[in-house]
């Protein structure tokens, strides 16, 4: 009978524990995570959600390739080798392989407005944290934003509007989401591409103000967003801004004009020299890999200390024009030819040439003469920062922006001054000769780093390569890339930019 | 337990029976098919009450009263035997099997029912019918044995993972697993591991199985409540049995052997193929570029006339890499059990040791398991049971599960040129391998090592007390309890490990499930036609998951193989997870005189994975039956031995979702520059709730012929709502989507199982099964009118979901090529031809859920001999492959080998019919304005099979000639698994899931093997 008890005890006390405790019973906190109520209250949280903005910059969709290599892909200074099968269909000018940096992009300005938006309710916070975030995460904001419009929109130099209406800039969203409620609801359409414009500007001016020379360039700086806007200027066509701007950016103690063998060891550093704002990668784990990485995206090379290690892809490298531009040609230098170290190039008397060099028969493709601006220098494989902003751009862009505001003396001479870092001779041009030569050099400076294609967008030009045979009008509707058509499909107050 | 409580039955008539005057006999009653004695079988003196039952060893004496001359043999699960008694003093009768089952027991939701009494879909799988098969889980033995059951290896990974779907699919991005439960213990079913599959089911022994039940329609399951919705599959293990103590040692041994090489160019074809594709781009010095794409263009090749680099082409030897990689494996099995008792105490304890090797090595699957069933009548109205299943696996991983890795053999053996030489003539490895793969997979292969084991405890404590005659409480804890570790080692030989001067990553990852239930049970009967029973009990289930996992790199050399030895860490990392359950159930079972039954059943079930505003769902169920055969019409019938009508409607739940999916979170992610960032990782959705399944099921069971024939049909409508739909959010809203409940689903189907005894004469016998199964699947509603998913238009009304929810095929129709110029061409949404498809000339294709299935069996004995012939096959399902869609681009866009058959088909001359393009080199392989050969449906496959899933060829002994060397059983058997496929499928093999790219494919096995009993 003491058994019937006790066994209709123990049922009775699940049953009342079960019954009474139920809530307690079922509650399970995760302990990874945190919930977002109240997440961002602390400086410490400030700063952990800050760093996620920045890290997003490190995608493979952004300054961890395609801002940089797509950017050249689609433009007429490289091809490709088939080596991986990577960035054929964008080196084609295929409709649709194009960027696509709109999540990514979107998802950290969504994280900067959480971090905008939640400042005034952390406690403890000094006014220099307290400028610090509102001051970078306004910097990435632009940042993000400016990267997002000169993709997805015509750039207001050039904005082709014959015969067709244009779809106008991409949405603009400065307040965070967390509830459900309103990222179910928020269908944000596309603002004017001035309006982008504007809340670009606006955030960087901001920024500018609330930053000061900055805690290192991987962080954002008051010289940095000044660069930033000298680009942004110019892209807008705003010449005086452009001006202005670079020249408070070069008179900084952010970043160095590096020139002749100097120049040439920047890009052998971990931190280029030349940086005013650059992309950290600082953890192996972070590196983007052997299929997408920079590195491996512009040489088979693993290292240059021996040619023959197997590296990454070499999947795009310089075509015909860019070898010609700095002499390049396959160069025997020992015996066998079998070893790749016994091979290098002929280069002309600029110092950029000595950036490239052959790579390794390890790939389908064979040995090609390859871009060497990203090797690993982070210390691990397949991992470089990347320079979003590199000083010398400020004489460029100055340059390019007197020649516009028809000062020709000063863009001359700067171009000269420029082209003397470089191992040129001055030259003596004018008119439509000097804006030629001018983006001319930006080509050849920026070789790998993307900026080719926007310069030719910039300017309404057409992309006219022989191989592969391309020639892409500027009304071609894939100078714009699809947005993602589930933003469309999601969202009837979007556009799709035409052809799409 | 059938067998004990008979035993207390027969004693019970023992009492009564009269005492009589009359000569004894004595003798053994066994059963016939493994010799043993049958203990607790009834000895009835026909025409009278006298009876007795035997003992635990079957044997018996009994006192047969004069004028009497006939002994009626019975026992549950036999066939009655009487026999004339004569003169003889001595009567041994061996019993055989009673195949038609009149009076099986099926196990249901928290209790058993005679079969003649389910009135829902319930399938039950015998452990005799999977016996022996060299298979590491169940879930694998499933396939083709029930009716809307859809089993599916994902791979030929012994031990990996096995995709079950009963009924259809009915949720998109919630789990479709159904739950398993192994002796009371509601198993996790995560088969993730680091380094490879491990499945969870491969803990237990399959031989150790009595028996497997399928519960498949929502009333049936619903006592299950919310992790019912995808069915339920009970196993019960094996338990002892009354008597002296019998051993069984089994043992097979045999090889695996590959099903099927891809059949790729020789080295001078593959050249002859580029060659020519550089002639058909008008590309200048065709042979040269062929021979420096192959890395066989000598320097002095400008000096060289055409026809000669054509003859150093044409003169490229072939290297067969896929059987360098590809071979027969290792398969062997032993196993001991015991198993006997006494009144009071029955135990089952086994062991066994369990080896396979896939068909590319070192890819293996080892396993150890111990197994003890034990249950022990303490007092009158006390029992205690406990079953343990203690069991160790260990797998040697392949490179990669799945994927186009480089140093994978699954991926790069059939697709490295060919004129690749293995091995240097020295014997060392060659490394200078041409070509996009660039790497010496046979030396990758070797080089590399890594392990994955999984420790499991999966055991439980159960006492029963009789607290009335006809009530007791039943108290279950269980435990799952599962350790994984891995390492995994990637080599600084290898080009993997080269970068980074090798490469350590170790994994640890525990599960614990804690599970407890407190039931009650009741019935009675009054007035001799009403019978009742109820049961009602409360449960309550806690999962805690946490692992830590880690990567270091850089080692002096490669014999430093393990983490501690890595100069820089590359990565740390842990995770922790849990849930928890609370429920209380009830089911109330009623019949009148058999005739007429219902049975209602209720769940209430709380969990923690929930919004807190909808934590509690309720989920009843209600089914009937009608059978016929106790109707007056049908009870004297020769013909009809079985007819019931069944119906049933229930509710279950599907609670497969993130622990923490309803909940608004900022997780760790996003390092940067060195320090720890935080990143918004998912949006709260307090109304967060479950998905619905109302299942509707109407069905049908027969027998004719004193159940010579038997079988069920049953028809389903299931739908799910408010479907746990990842709902798109708008990216410029900073997430990607929420868990919701949206959306409405709808699995119709029709099943058919039919069991017959063909011949049955002078030993002879044939019996057959066949089940076949037919499966509508449809997206009926979504949200906010849409007619498809924003973000995956593969979502979409009246379409289906595929076999894991991924949508189904969208894509553009292809058309093969333009006979005049070799072109690929599809048809754009008008119909008309195009080259140039675009997104809008997409249509619904089909899914990758097949919609027909089956299994046929056919069993033949004579005098000991024994044939068993299984075939499964599947219908309906289309989708791609990976492995085939690269081989598919005949090396255009890559420098890949290419299938023979593929490239037999490419255009060649004008006016040539053909499905595969002109060979070019230019644009990616593709011609200019063109998008890529395998675009639209033009790789599509249907992945349609006809399979021999088993052949057995056995002979068992005759007891009385094996006796003599003291066994009592021995059976020898000749097994093959997997020997022949119907299908057209050009790839590896049609079933498997996931992209197919760079998977083990399954494999075929010869055995032999021996049962011996003693």
């Amino acid at each position: 009978m003491k058994l019937i008890n006790k066994a209709l005890l123990s049922l009775a006390l699940t049953g009342s524990l079960l019954v009474s405790s139920c809530d307690s019973l079922l509650q399970v906190d995760p302990r990874q995570s945190i919930d977002a109520d109240g997440a961002l209250t602390t400086p410490d949280a400030m700063n952990a959600a800050l760093n996620s903005v920045y890290s997003k910059l490190r995608s493979a969709r952004l300054y961890g390739r395609d801002l940089f290599a797509v950017g050249d892909a689609l433009a007429d200074v490289g091809v490709t080798t088939s080596n991986s099968g990577r960035l054929i269909g964008e080196n084609n000018n295929q409709p649709g392989a194009h960027f696509g940096t709109w999540q990514t992009a979107y998802f950290a300005i969504n994280e900067a407005n959480l971090i905008l938006d939640g400042i005034s309710k952390v406690e403890g916070a000094s006014a220099a944290q307290i400028a610090r975030w509102e001051g970078e995460a306004k910097f990435l904001r632009g940042l993000y934003y400016f990267d997002l419009v000169k993709v997805y929109s015509y750039i207001p130099t050039a904005i082709y509007e014959q015969g067709v209406i244009g779809q106008g800039g991409i949405p603009v969203v400065t307040e965070g989401v967390i509830s459900s409620g309103v990222a179910l609801s928020r269908q944000t359409p596309r603002s004017t591409i001035n309006e982008v414009y504007a809340q670009i500007y606006k955030d960087l001016e901001d920024a500018k103000k609330l930053l000061g020379t900055g805690r290192g360039v991987q962080y954002g700086s008051s010289p940095a967003a000044s660069a930033l806007l000298s680009r942004v200027a110019l892209y807008r066509g705003d010449w005086a801004k452009v001006v202005a701007e670079s020249t408070t950016a070069l008179a900084s103690s952010v970043g160095t004009v590096l020139s002749g063998s100097a120049y040439v060891n920047g890009w052998r550093a971990p931190v280029n020299p030349e940086s005013m704002f650059e992309v950290r990668f600082a953890l192996a784990e972070e590196s983007i890999g052997v299929n997408e990485s920079l590195q491996s995206t512009y040489t088979a090379l693993l290292n240059l200390t021996n040619k023959n290690s197997q590296g990454g892809w070499g999947d795009f490298i310089p075509n015909a024009t860019v070898r010609a531009l700095f002499g390049l040609t396959a160069l025997q230098i020992g015996t066998p030819a079998s070893d790749n170290n016994n091979w290098d190039v002929t280069r002309n008397a600029d110092v950029r040439a000595q950036l490239f060099t052959t790579g390794n028969t390890v790939r389908g493709a064979g040995r090609q003469i390859e871009n060497t601006k990203f090797l690993s220098k982070s210390g691990f494989a397949y991992a470089d920062n990347v320079p979003v902003i590199r000083k010398s751009e400020m004489h460029l862009n100055r340059a390019e922006a007197n020649y516009q505001l028809k000062n020709e003396t000063d863009a001359l001479t700067e171009l000269n001054a420029f082209k003397s870092l470089r191992g040129l001779p001055a030259v003596t041009l004018a008119g439509n000769a000097l804006l030629e030569e001018i983006l001319l050099e930006r080509l050849k400076e920026f070789i790998g780093e993307g900026h080719r294609f926007f310069d030719l967008k910039r300017y309404g030009r057409g992309i006219v390569k022989t191989t592969p045979a391309v020639n892409l009008t500027f009304d071609d509707f894939k100078i714009l890339p699809p947005i993602p058509q589930r933003e469309v499909d999601g969202n009837p107050n979007i556009k799709q930019n035409k052809g799409y | 337990m059938r067998k004990i409580l008979l035993l207390g039955l027969t004693l019970f008539l023992l009492n009564a029976m009269a005492f009589a005057q009359g000569r004894v006999v004595t003798g053994t009653v066994t059963s016939l098919e493994d010799g043993m004695g049958v203990p607790g079988a009834t000895v009835l003196v026909k025409g009278t009450t006298i009876g007795t039952a035997t003992d635990i060893d079957g044997k018996y004496s009994i006192n047969i009263p004069a004028g009497s001359n006939v002994l009626v043999f019975t026992f549950v699960g036999l066939t009655s035997q009487e026999v004339n008694i004569g003169n003889r003093s001595t009567i041994n009768v061996a019993l055989e099997s009673d195949v038609t089952a009149l009076s099986e027991v099926i196990v249901t939701g928290y209790g058993t029912q005679p079969k003649r009494e389910v009135t829902g879909a319930v399938s039950s799988v015998k452990g005799d019918a999977i016996q022996n098969l060299p298979l590491q889980s169940f879930d694998r033995a499933l396939q083709g044995r029930a009716s809307g059951v859809q089993v599916r290896s994902s791979n030929g990974l012994p031990g990996g993972a096995v995709n079950i779907r009963i009924r259809g699919v009915g949720s998109v991005n919630a789990g479709n697993e159904p739950l398993f439960i192994v002796d009371g213990v509601q198993l996790n079913n995560q088969s993730n591991a680091s380094f490879t599959q491990s499945n969870p089911l491969a803990f237990l022994n399959p031989n150790d199985i009595e028996s497997m039940e399928i519960l498949k329609d929502a009333a049936s399951a619903a006592i299950y409540g919310s992790q019912a919705a995808n069915g339920v599959v009970i196993i019960t293990t094996k338990k002892g049995k009354q008597g002296k103590a019998k051993f069984e040692f089994n043992a097979f041994s045999g090889e695996t052997q590959p099903m099927k090489f891809l059949d790729v160019l020789g080295g001078s074809e593959w050249y002859g193929m580029r060659r020519n594709a550089f002639i058909n781009s008008g590309v200048p010095n065709p042979e040269a570029n062929a021979l420096s794409n192959m890395g066989r263009l000598p320097a002095t090749w400008q000096t060289l006339t055409r026809p000669a680099l054509d003859a150093i082409g044409l003169a490229l030897p072939t290297y067969d890499w896929q059987r360098e990689v590809m071979g027969a494996g290792r398969l062997q099995n032993y196993e001991m059990s015991v198993s006997g008792g006494d009144e009071k105490t029955t135990f089952f304890l086994s062991g066994s040791y369990n080896y396979q090797e896939a068909s590319f090595k070192p890819v293996d699957f080892k396993r150890g398991t111990v197994r003890l069933a034990l249950t022990h009548q303490a007092t009158k109205r006390l029992s205690i049971e406990t079953n343990i299943n203690l069991s160790t696996f260990q797998q040697n991983v392949p490179f990669a599960v799945e994927g186009s890795f480089l140093g994978s053999p699954a991926f790069s053996s059939s697709a490295v040129l060919p004129h690749n030489a293995i091995y240097n003539e020295d014997g060392t490895y060659n490394t200078a391998i041409a070509g996009v793969l660039g790497q010496n997979v046979v030396l990758v292969n070797a080089y590399n090592s890594g392990l994955q084991r999984t420790n499991t405890v999966v055991g439980n404590l159960i006492s029963n007390y009789k607290i009335a005659k006809n009530l007791t409480f039943r108290s279950l804890f269980g435990l799952d309890y599962r350790l994984l570790q891995g390492d995994n080692y990637r080599d600084p030989r290898t080009p993997d490990g080269a970068g980074v001067i090798g490469r350590s990553s170790v994994q640890s990852d525990w599960r614990t499930r804690f599970i407890t239930t407190q039931t009650l049970n009741w019935n009675k009967t009054f007035n001799g036609i009403h019978n009742m029973s109820a049961i009602a009990g409360v449960e309550y289930l806690s999962e805690t998951r946490e692992g830590i996992s880690g990567a270091g790199i850089g080692f002096p050399t490669f014999q430093f193989r393990t983490i501690q030895s890595a100069a820089t860490p590359e990565s740390v990392s842990g995770f922790w997870t849990g849930y928890r359950r609370a429920s209380a159930f009830s089911s109330v079972n009623y019949d009148f005189k058999k005739k007429y039954l219902v049975t209602l059943t209720a769940r209430y079930d709380g969990s923690s994975r929930f919004g807190t505003e909808n934590q509690y769902g309720l989920f009843p169920s209600v089914r009937v039956g009608w059978s016929l055969v106790e109707e007056e019409f049908l009870k004297n019938s020769s013909t009809v031995s079985e007819m019931k009508f069944r119906a049933s409607y229930g509710l279950t739940g599907n609670d497969q979702i993130g622990n923490f999916d309803a909940r608004g979170l900022y997780g760790g992610g996003g390092n940067y520059s060195g320090s720890a960032g935080i990143v918004p990782s998912s949006l709260a959705n307090l109304g967060l709730s479950w998905e619905t399944n109302n299942t509707l099921n109407l069905g049908l069971d027969f027998g004719f012929f004193e159940n010579r024939i038997t079988g069920s049909v049953d028809a389903f409508d299931r739908r799910t709502k408010d479907l746990l739909l990842s709902q798109p959010i708008l990216w410029t809203n900073g997430f990607s989507g929420i868990s919701n409940n949206v959306g409405e689903l709808q699995n119709r189907g029709l099943e058919f199982e039919l069991s017959t005894v063909n011949i049955d004469k002078g030993g002879f016998r044939w019996n057959t099964s066949f089940n076949i199964t037919k499966i509508d699947n449809q997206i009926l509603s979504l949200y906010s009118g849409l007619q498809f998913l924003p973000a995956n238009p593969g979502i979409a009304v009246g379409q289906p979901v595929g076999r894991s929810g991924e949508g189904a095929v969208f894509s553009q129709e292809y058309v093969g090529v333009n006979p005049a110029t070799g072109r690929p061409m599809w048809l754009d949404i008008k119909g008309n031809i195009t080259y140039l498809p675009l997104a809008a000339d997409r249509k619904y294709q089909g899914s990758s859920l097949g919609t027909v299935f089956g299994g046929l069996n056919n069993n033949f004995s004579y005098k000991g001999f024994e044939l068993t012939t299984f075939f499964t096959y599947e219908y309906g399902g289309i989708g791609g492959d990976g492995q085939y869609s690269f081989l598919r681009e005949n090396g255009t866009r890559l420098t890949l080998n290419a299938l023979r058959e593929v490239n037999d088909r490419s255009w060649k001359t004008p006016g040539q019919i053909t499905d595969i393009p002109r060979n070019v080199t230019t644009n990616g392989g593709n011609e200019l304005r063109s998008v890529g050969r395998n675009s639209g449906t033009a790789s599509l496959l249907k992945y349609d099979f006809i399979r021999l899933s088993q052949l057995t060829l056995a002979y068992s002994f005759k007891p009385s000639l094996v006796s003599r060397i003291g066994l009592s059983r021995a059976r020898i058997y000749m097994q093959g698994v997997n020997l022949w496929t119907y299908t057209d499928y050009p790839g590896y093999d049609p079933e498997f899931t996931g992209a197919g790219t760079g998977q083990v494919p399954l494999t075929k096995s010869y055995t032999l093997g021996v049962q011996i009993g003693f």
